[in-house]
């Protein structure tokens, strides 16, 4: 091991210079959420919603066809997801009636049995309206989340292509509710003539109609942050929808309260020019996600241009603005997981984090060069050196674009390292004394310590490695943190202790010369 | 030369029977008490809930915030003080998994209902007042907004003032009164406008964690493959390079690690959560690691020493090692024990689950994995000689 002591020199110098060069600075290796705070948002797409939805559209659509083609089906009932049967049609129609599946319907596959036809969705059909379902719920929190303005978010598919979960990570952010409310807003933006209401109860709204609510309208709330509250009886279908909306601004009604001014296109500005020109007089219901922001009544006939009103502060007029620019979400998600962490709990951790590196690394130097004296200081360089590269190679990651932040259980993995770093030291330094009570010369006693200590260090090493390997592939969160600087630590460790501490020997006590006495 | 260990020679196999009865009955005790009393406790990683931290204002005694939680029925909650100020917790609450699951299939999201009830019950009635005043709390406000506030005011300075006392509150946590915000040198104005837009929450929340049932069977299925993994891993290294009977002999000490650690976790009142699992995992490789260094002794001393007893060279290569068991364990340990005290509560489980393991470890490969290997030479005898 003695030869080559250049080409070692060259070798270590270049590792630490590599080190320090990736290093550097540290403020590059980003944070993870626990120490920079932010948020950790699980969500799960309600695909059902999708396949519920497209359910009722087939069926709209097919009524369409058969009204074309002049087929009575008098009965369209939905059993359970993605399933419904025609039914009391006459018996002459079946024929033609089966031909229109056949031509049309081509995702579904269907089943005719005594005077009625079962419809089923076709698997592989679900499956990909699931699958876009879910695409496009990403995309359009890509979308928000991009002009809510957070830097480096990450947002990702959990669970493969066909997974339904959307993990979404917001670091630094400092009001995560309305983080969260940005999100998860369906955003269905709709436009309803109202034709009773307010009323504070749904019998008073329902009194002008014979207590019950007529086939083409629904009852819907209103919001109770935004209007009265109470109860509004709306038509069923909506006029214009946000889809119809060609741009949306920020701007101020005439009392100069936040307002979201907007731009339709033109087949949508054609029904609203409809809906006002007939309606003059009347309220008209603006409804987001199922509650009424406000009803304004309809002063004038109305085609491509307006504004919605509610009493919006000029953060949720923002909010919505984004919303709205960003689309409606396909299907409603639910939360399965949220953590949020706020700042100054991170700020916290990471006080602690450094005092406890900064303690441990201390203890363990007054340690080792007390009881190995001057190979202790040996020790000691091999411990800033495995710092240098941890903090290298992390920096390195960074540099290559792999996903990787330092996270408090990261921390404590550098500092369990700090604690069994010298673990490779003692094997050898162990030895080596062993070799020099035996009665071999210094120069020897340090070769056979390092060559007999070598499997032993390699072994075991490998095992904690592999333990490590294991937490990153199929750990979660902060455990992938806690799993990398721990195998980053170690590898590091064995090339210090290796080459590092031997090399320092070697320079230290040349061959040539006699040595009697080892500081060890 | 500093010594702790001049020439030892201990004859730790005399112990076998008294280590294996010790473990194995701390571990009997320890099953006993996980299967039919509950022991193991579950954090809400896996058994779903919520985690909430927060810190008031004015002290306030853990027995009213109990009582102000039994008032929403949430009076099981358990309740963990941090600090000795009487101003910071830790709250967790958990629903039966048949509760949650019951109310997801309704499409309620149990969890968040649960956390938002426990931050509102804490709240206080001028907290309510204010907020519905329209008042913003400067305790939760981003400085985004809060520079917003203050640009009538102070025009482009408003976003230097705004990171000023946002600084002043991450450090702090929550804002106590005006007058520590006077303190940062605020102009008077600046203050009045404050006063009249924002007001002071009596808590402020430091973190807020809630975990469905789903994501929990989800975070349990994961931690498990990954220790199945992370085992099977280990067990196919040593089986390359290490003979049958060091291979099993270590497998056995791994268990004896694992249900022992678990036994003593029992005991405690600590959860189970991510960040343990890791702790598990790191323990195993550790006391893997242990173990081989004497095996590999064990190994070499095999070669050179043909026709010394079993006994005799066991107990002759825990002693050579038995220096660097000592001092390596002992440092990983001060680390440890410096993480348990500096670390904080966030990794308090962690740390403290590391530092039983890492004993454990320690002790294990010294009296577990050399009395199996004993065992295994009695039983199955191998040739002198042949033996490797």
């Amino acid at each position: 091991m003695r030869r080559n002591l250049l080409a070692r020199i060259i070798l270590v110098l270049v590792v630490l210079g590599a080190a320090l060069i990736l290093g550097w600075p540290p403020k590059k290796i980003p944070l993870g959420l626990d120490l920079a705070g932010g948020m950790h948002l699980v969500f799960q797409v309600q695909t059902d919603d999708a396949v519920e939805i497209y359910v009722d559209q087939t069926i709209g659509r097919l009524k369409e066809l058969l009204s074309k083609k002049k087929i009575t089906v008098g009965s369209f009932t939905k059993r359970q997801l993605g399933r419904f049967t025609l039914g009391q049609f006459s018996p002459e129609d079946e024929g033609k009636l089966q031909d229109l599946l056949d031509e049309y319907l081509r995702d579904w596959d269907y089943g005719v049995s005594a005077g009625a036809v079962n419809l089923t969705l076709k698997h592989a059909a679900e499956r990909s309206l699931r699958t876009e379902t879910v695409d496009q719920a990403l995309a359009t929190i890509n979308n928000r989340v991009d002009l809510f303005g957070v830097s480096e978010p990450t947002i990702q598919r959990q669970g493969g292509t066909e997974g339904d979960r959307i993990v979404v990570e917001l670091p630094g952010i400092s009001n995560p509710e309305r983080a969260m409310n940005l999100i998860r807003t369906t955003a269905l933006l709709e436009w309803k003539l109202v034709h009773a209401g307010p009323a504070a109860e749904e019998a008073a709204l329902l009194q002008g109609f014979g207590g019950s609510v007529p086939e083409d309208m629904e009852v819907v709330k209103g919001d109770p942050k935004k209007t009265e509250g109470g109860f509004y009886l709306v038509s069923r279908v909506a006029t214009i929808t946000g889809q119809d909306l060609s741009s949306v601004h920020l701007d101020r009604d005439d009392m100069d309260n936040p307002a979201v001014g907007f731009e339709l296109k033109p087949e949508g500005s054609a029904r609203f020019a409809r809906l006002t020109g007939d309606n003059i007089g009347k309220p008209v219901a603006i409804i987001l996600d199922g509650k009424v922001q406000s009803a304004p009544t309809i002063q004038d006939r109305i085609s491509d241009r307006g504004i919605i009103r509610g009493r919006f502060s000029i953060d949720e007029v923002r909010d919505l603005i984004v919303t709205l620019k960003s689309g409606a979400l396909p299907a409603s998600i639910k939360i399965l997981e949220n953590r949020t962490i706020g700042p100054s709990l991170g700020a916290d951790s990471i006080r602690r984090g450094l005092v406890a590196i900064l303690a441990s690394f201390l203890i363990t130097l007054v340690f080792m060069v007390f009881y190995y004296r001057g190979a202790g200081i040996n020790a000691l360089v091999a411990l800033l050196f495995n710092l240098v590269i941890i903090v290298g190679t992390l920096g390195a990651l960074v540099v290559m674009k792999i996903p990787v932040s330092l996270t408090l259980p990261g921390i404590a993995g550098i500092i369990l390292t700090i604690g069994m770093s010298v673990d490779a030291n003692v094997l050898i330094f162990e030895r080596i004394r062993e070799e020099i009570k035996a009665g071999r010369s210094v120069p020897s006693s340090i070769g056979f310590g390092f060559s007999r200590a070598l499997s032993a260090i390699i072994d075991s090493n490998v095992t904690t490695v592999v333990a490590a390997f294991f937490l990153i592939q199929w750990g979660t969160g902060p455990i992938k943190g806690f799993a990398v600087t721990l195998i980053i630590g170690v590898c590091a460790s064995m090339f210090t202790a290796v080459f590092v501490s031997r090399l320092i020997f070697d320079l230290v006590i040349p061959r040539h010369r006699k040595v009697e006495k080892l500081s060890i | 030369m500093l010594q702790l260990f001049k020439e030892t020679r201990i004859p730790f196999l005399k112990y076998k029977y008294l280590a294996i009865a010790f473990s194995w009955t701390v571990i009997a005790a320890g099953l006993v008490n996980i299967f039919f009393f509950r022991g193991l406790k579950l954090g809400v990683d896996f058994s779903g809930g919520t985690l909430i931290r927060v810190k008031f204002q004015e002290p306030l005694p853990i027995s009213e915030v109990r009582s102000r939680l039994s008032e929403v029925r949430l009076g099981e909650s358990k309740i963990q003080e941090v600090g000795s100020e009487d101003r910071e917790y830790i709250i967790r609450t958990t629903l039966s998994k048949a509760q949650m699951l019951e109310q997801q299939e309704a499409g309620v999201e149990a969890t968040e209902i649960m956390a938002n009830r426990v931050i509102d019950t804490l709240l206080t009635e001028p907290d309510r007042r204010a907020t519905q005043a329209g008042l913003q709390d400067i305790s939760s406000l981003d400085e985004k907004s809060l520079a917003h506030i203050l640009e009538p005011l102070l025009l482009e300075h408003a976003p230097a003032e705004a990171r000023k006392i946002m600084d002043f509150r991450v450090e702090r946590g929550i804002i106590r009164s005006w007058d520590e915000l006077q303190g940062l040198g605020l102009g008077q104005d600046t203050l009045a406008r404050l006063q009249e837009r924002c007001y002071l929450s009596s808590l402020s929340v430091l973190s807020k964690e809630t975990v469905g049932p789903i994501a929990g069977d989800y975070l349990w299925n994961r931690a498990r493959l990954a220790i199945i993994y992370a085992l099977l891993g280990i067990l196919i290294y040593m089986a390359v390079r290490f003979k049958l009977a060091y291979g099993v002999s270590a497998l056995l000490t791994l268990f004896h690690d694992v249900l022992l650690t678990l036994s003593i976790f029992s005991f405690t009142s600590r959860e189970i959560n991510l960040p343990v699992i890791a702790a598990f995992l790191t323990l195993v490789g550790y006391s893997i690691n242990d173990t081989i260094v004497i095996f590999d002794r064990i190994r070499d001393n095999l070669k050179i020493l043909r026709k010394a007893e079993f006994e005799d060279l066991m107990n002759l290569s825990i002693n050579q090692t038995l220096s660097r068991t000592i001092i390596t364990g002992g440092t990983t340990i001060l680390s440890l024990v410096v993480l348990v005290l500096f670390g904080g509560q966030v990794i308090n489980d962690f740390a403290f689950t590391l530092l039983i393991g890492i004993f454990i470890g320690t002790y294990s490969s010294i009296f577990q994995s050399c009395p199996f290997l004993f065992f295994w030479w009695k039983i199955f005898k191998p040739k002198k000689g042949m033996r490797k």
